[in-house]
């Protein structure tokens, strides 16, 4: 893979992102991506939008 | 402080640890046994509260126990050992195009903070929580709501990384898609949404 992912792979390691730490050339492609596509970049919101929600759901 | 007082203590918890138990046991009764069984040791062990951590933090310690035993013990249901369906990605790379495309791309949601605690959002949360397949809500459920590390929760269900990294990427696509259908794109999250 090259430095451009697709939103198929963006979206996965954006949700592993949440989970752990990523190699910094991962997060490098993550940051060209969400640079360059909306949709990927409401996905990265729509996931701590969960987290948020989840957390208020339980507490 | 005295008994009377970390009971009642940890009795203000024990909304939030039902919340908990029966999104990861599906089942009241049990998760109504599972509450009382960590009440109760909680308070058998309270010497063992230091008060490093939050008491919200050591009782959703105790309740995380309880809830792996209880579903060890249910036995039909073989623990964390078999959900291999849920690992797959094949129905997930259906939601994109050859090219790795969104088939349909993320909406925007707006600024959503404000509904998160309304009443009529948690129903729509919880419906939404209740249709993920149960190992995928469980596993979901200890990392988000609970709060668990990564490293923790493959330790307590003997799964690797990339299992957990599966998982949870699943529930976040399956929540989100229902999130996006069942409330930003209905009129309770319509005037929330376009703020």
């Amino acid at each position: 893979m090259g430095l451009m992912i697709s939103c198929k792979d963006a979206s996965r390691l954006i949700s592993q992102m949440q989970d752990g730490d990523i190699p910094p050339w991962q997060r490098a492609r993550i940051r060209l991506h969400l640079f360059l596509c909306e949709a990927c970049t409401r996905f990265e919101k729509q996931v701590r939008v969960l987290r948020a929600a989840l957390r208020q759901y339980g507490s | 402080m005295t008994d009377s007082d970390f009971a009642s203590r940890c009795n203000s918890h024990r909304g939030y640890l039902l919340r908990v138990a029966v999104l990861q046991l599906r089942d009241n009764d049990v998760a109504e046994d599972v509450v009382q069984d960590t009440l109760l040791a909680a308070l058998q062990g309270a010497s063992g509260f230091s008060g490093r951590s939050s008491l919200k933090t050591w009782l959703t310690g105790i309740l995380k126990h309880k809830i792996i035993d209880a579903i060890r013990r249910k036995g039909r249901e073989p623990a964390f050992a078999s959900f291999d369906e849920e690992y797959q990605l094949d129905d997930l790379d259906a939601l994109f195009d050859e090219s790795g495309h969104w088939d349909n791309p993320p909406a925007d949601w707006g600024d959503p903070e404000s509904a998160l605690s309304r009443q009529q959002f948690l129903e729509v949360m919880q419906m939404c929580l209740d249709k993920l397949p149960p190992n995928t809500a469980r596993v979901f459920v200890m990392r988000e709501v609970m709060d668990l590390g990564s490293e923790e929760i493959c330790k307590e269900l003997s799964i690797t990384s990339t299992n957990l990294w599966v998982i949870l990427y699943r529930a976040r696509m399956a929540l989100r898609q229902c999130l996006e259908q069942n409330w930003f794109a209905s009129a309770g999250g319509a005037g929330i949404a376009s703020r």
